[in-house]
């Protein structure tokens, strides 16, 4: 028997291109979208669209005549790239949204233990500043000031010559993913389930440059900063502003880095300098770093506060309205894990053993077990779970598993952490904005 | 060798999942190519595909090419030129929202993301379009 589609769109899935995952979406215009009016090898496609639309909002309204507004006639502001162009290095990844960039790798194309560069998720509140275009850091200064003894004003060498040099893997992991398994609907970008990946960093403990500024007894928390540029094109609007309890900046984990992979960290994920500071929401990891605020109360930047990036403090049924002074910060991620091979739809043959494979990880540290199933939860078997090279990098499991006899399976994957907290078979605790949806992993296989 | 237990456990999942069927229908001559083709359908099959936007709803319609794929309606417009003034409109057609969402999500792109207020007109006239074509309640 042969699997003509099956195979096509296996091929299709592994070679697809950004540009390719776009064009599945039959629209020409949407096409347009992405290869005409964003990008800046045709910038005057680019403004000619936005321009228009710019105005409307600058009016506050629509703009019936919009079309015959002068190509000339642009918001300066409009000229920053979002950094599409840079999509075409990216490997078969889901493009949900391209101003601001956002993208999601299928869980079979983040088999690597550690991510490449190609297939590692794009999670972009703002647009890409030129500095990262360019691959500009000369004039590139980090700020550490608050409440420390010794304000510091740091470049890129300084950070080089002056601390100890540390590489790890890390996961990153949009706080968000996984959104899209929630009902009712969450608002944001619909993740699925590959917002996240496990780079190798390379760069210095964010604690020993906070050690060399001195940090003062009232430091609560950090506050975090960087140059993206806001996607409403204002220059002055801050895009994104997180922070972290101080004990966690503190830990050995944290790391402020200048590559990924070995290679200066790219534009799109953050070049120059970025914060890596694992097991919590990818967002407390500016990109593009310029300033760490250290805050003698919790920080209160944009998209701190609100329902960004917050739970509420009780379980609520889905589809709750809950007040916004009953929610708090989301802090530590929790448990999870990936199944990377097979790709979801295999044919398998009966009675024959195959290997599932994939991550697992966990927001407070190492994943202790990892048990899978084949028989939609009912009995489960252990998996071999390898250690972490480091504290915070995922975890490479191993089983397989044996269809008895032909017909229609699932593979689960089951994720416990050290405090034997298991993965949900459904999503978790329903809130506002989509968090922490750390539900099973499940996938298709046909036995005949 | 085909195996009749698969294909119908594919029709099954196919019928389950709202795979179209059509396609068996249509251009095949033989039986063997039809079931083929259902099981290849049902085949891409993922049990980790998103959730629907509403249990039972029928599936969007096609947009409208002139706003990006906006769904046809009173307000498509003017939701357009609002909300892809600063982001994509492929932001809006991922969204699946209550009601008091959107009326929240209207408040904070006004306080928190700069958004112009363009009067209570326009907000009844794109709010209404949003709640009824990208709602979880209908």
């Amino acid at each position: 028997m042969t699997f003509l589609l099956d195979r096509d769109e296996g091929k299709e899935r592994l070679a697809a291109s950004a540009h390719e995952v776009v064009d599945q979406d039959r629209s020409p215009h949407a096409t347009r979208t992405v290869f005409d009016r964003l990008s800046s090898s045709d910038r005057r496609g680019f403004l000619k669209s936005t321009g228009l639309t710019a105005l409307g909002a600058a009016l506050g309204m629509a703009v019936p005549f919009g079309r015959h507004f002068p190509d000339g006639l642009v918001p300066a502001a409009f000229a920053q790239d979002t950094g599409s162009d840079l999509m075409s290095e990216k490997d078969g990844l889901t493009i949900h949204n391209d101003r601001p960039l956002n993208a999601e790798t299928p869980a079979n194309l983040l088999d690597d233990d550690i991510t490449p560069y190609s297939r590692l998720f794009v999670r972009a509140n703002g647009l890409v500043p030129q500095s990262a275009l360019d691959k500009d850091a000369s004039d590139w200064t980090l700020t550490i000031d608050g409440e420390v003894e010794n304000e510091l004003s740091l470049t890129v060498d300084d950070l080089k010559n002056d601390f100890e040099h540390v590489t790890l893997a890390l996961v990153l992991e949009c706080g968000g993913n996984g959104r899209a398994f929630f009902q009712p609907g969450a608002s944001g970008n619909q993740w699925t389930v590959g917002a996240v990946g496990c780079p190798q960093w390379t760069g210095v403990r964010l604690r020993d440059v906070l050690e060399k500024a001195g940090v003062k007894s009232s430091a609560v928390y950090t506050g975090h900063y960087g140059n993206d540029v806001d996607i409403s094109g204002d220059p002055d609007k801050v895009v994104i502003s997180r922070g972290v309890p101080i004990e966690k900046a503190l830990e050995p984990e944290a790391l402020i880095a200048w590559e990924m992979n070995g290679e200066d960290i790219p534009a799109l994920h953050g070049f120059p300098l970025r914060l890596v500071i694992p097991g919590y929401p990818g967002s407390v990891s500016q990109k593009y770093l310029t300033r760490i605020w250290i805050r003698d109360k919790e920080h209160d930047g944009p998209k701190m506060g609100g329902y960004s990036y917050r739970m509420p403090k009780y379980p609520v049924a889905p589809g709750t309205e809950v007040p916004e002074e009953d929610m708090e910060i989301l802090t530590v991620m929790p448990v999870k894990s990936i199944i990377t091979a097979p790709t979801t739809g295999t044919e398998v043959t009966q009675g024959q053993a195959v290997e599932v494979r994939g991550h697992a990880w966990a927001g407070d540290g190492d994943v202790k077990a990892m048990h899978v199933s084949l028989d939609f939860g009912q009995t489960w078997q252990e998996a071999t779970l390898e250690p972490a090279p480091n504290k915070y990098a995922w975890q490479r499991w191993r089983a397989e598993v044996t269809p008895p006899e032909q017909g229609y399976y699932e593979v689960w994957a089951r994720a416990t952490d050290m405090n034997d907290v298991s993965q949900p078979a459904v999503t978790p605790g329903w809130n506002p904005r989509g968090y922490g949806n750390n539900m099973i992993h499940r996938l298709a296989l046909f036995a005949s | 060798m085909y195996s009749r237990l698969l294909l119908s456990a594919a029709i099954a999942f196919a019928a389950a999942t709202g795979i179209s069927l059509s396609a068996a229908a249509q251009g095949s001559d033989s039986r063997a190519a039809a079931d083929e083709i259902l099981l290849a359908q049902a085949m891409r099959y993922d049990p980790m595909r998103p959730a629907m936007p509403s249990p039972g709803a029928a599936p969007r319609p096609e947009g409208n090419p002139e706003f990006d794929g906006l769904i046809d309606g009173p307000g498509a417009e003017e939701t357009f030129y609002m909300c892809s003034a600063c982001h994509s409109i492929a932001l809006v057609k991922q969204q699946r929202l209550s009601d008091a969402r959107w009326d929240y999500l209207w408040k904070w792109m006004i306080e928190e993301q700069g958004m112009a207020d363009g009067g209570e007109e326009l907000r009844e006239t794109i709010l209404n379009y949003l709640k009824e074509h990208y709602s979880s309640q209908r």
